[in-house]
């Protein structure tokens, strides 16, 4: 047991295309808080959350001989669970979007712990207001801890554009809390 | 809460996996997925090339000292070759969308690349001779006399 919790995602990735299809449970186990705390950053429905990472997990589970092992795991299946959650958000479409120009003052300077601090506090209630081309990259970034590049890579962006997402989120974001706080 | 959804995703999803409901896709499949990719993608880029080669050659070839009337060159040139060419591209850029290296640089820029690469490539093609010679023998001369018979007429017989 103690030998398999140091075991990398990627090596562990190795072991269940061997056929040691048990093995699937400790990735599973690993990344399914995780992605449920994604997508209901983006879906805000804790139903059709659960939704998208059951169907996350068996989507990578099929093609588990695609992924690369020489990349990260965590890119892969994140990358796969957004495809999900994009495919449900398209087709309800109940996300208000603010228009992000008129919302944007480039002047602000925004601390990082508050925006981590508000995020933490009232994130779902500031995420859902933000379209979801800036939702992404901010829950990624402060929720889940993610680099410029793994956000790069799950969001198949550039890592400029990454950085000038969540500059312009954190500046929505700003708006949006002092709004509710007045 | 959270944790009895954790424990029913992880239920759910090991029963699939365990009771054979879901199977890995073998990795011949997304082998050939990426031959026929790459493939498709090369054919998409020749066709394109091509294409703009035979229209560079059709305009050239009426096109002596500029005087074309509009109106003759509507009626006379083949529009299915332009009008294939673009499609060609566009999906060959949709193909290529699909790869790693177009979104960790800039996109515009690879496509607007791919595009000059294409026009370049068939007016090399062109200036090489190859199409003088394409289009008095062997199988594609038919092609490359679509529409001479109309292009023809109004030059013998247009009286200015």
């Amino acid at each position: 047991m103690e030998n398999i919790e140091v075991v990398t995602d990627e090596e562990l990735v190795l072991q269940v295309i061997q056929n040691n299809k048990e093995l699937y449970a400790k990735l599973i186990e690993r990344y399914q808080g995780k992605l449920m705390r994604y997508a209901s950053y983006l879906l805000d429905d804790p139903d059709k959350a659960t939704d998208v990472v059951q169907e996350a997990f068996i989507k990578a589970y099929i093609n588990l001989k695609s992924f690369d092992t020489t990349k990260k795991f965590s890119s892969w299946l994140y990358r796969i669970a957004h495809n999900e959650a994009i495919n449900i958000v398209e087709k309800t479409k109940k996300v208000i979007a603010l228009d992000p120009e008129s919302e944007l003052d480039g002047g602000i300077n925004v601390e990082d712990d508050f925006v981590k601090q508000e995020l933490i506090t009232h994130a779902q209630e500031c995420l859902n207001q933000m379209a979801i081309m800036y939702r992404e990259p901010l829950s990624l970034y402060y929720l889940d801890d993610k680099s410029y590049d793994e956000i790069s890579d799950i969001l198949r962006i550039p890592i400029g554009t990454v950085g000038t997402r969540i500059n312009r989120a954190k500046s929505l974001m700003k708006k949006l809390c002092l709004k509710k706080k007045i | 809460m959270s944790k009895e959804k954790d424990l029913t995703i992880e239920s759910q999803v090991m029963a699939k996996v365990l009771s054979g409901k879901v199977k890995m896709k073998p990795r011949w499949y997304f082998v050939l997925g990426s031959l026929l990719s790459i493939t498709g993608l090369a054919g998409l880029i020749t066709g394109a090339t091509f294409l703009v080669n035979i229209m560079l050659f059709m305009l050239r070839r009426h096109g002596r000292g500029g005087q074309f009337r509009l109106q003759y060159m509507l009626d006379s040139f083949p529009l299915w070759i332009p009008i294939l060419a673009v499609g060609l591209l566009i999906l060959g850029i949709i193909v290529l969308k699909k790869y790693d290296f177009t979104y960790k640089n800039n996109f515009k820029l690879i496509v607007f690349g791919l595009i000059t690469s294409v026009f370049l490539s068939a007016y090399l093609l062109d200036l090489s001779g190859l199409n003088d010679l394409w289009s008095t023998r062997g199988p594609m001369r038919g092609l490359y006399q679509q529409g001479r018979g109309k292009m023809l007429k109004p030059y013998f017989f247009d009286v200015r």
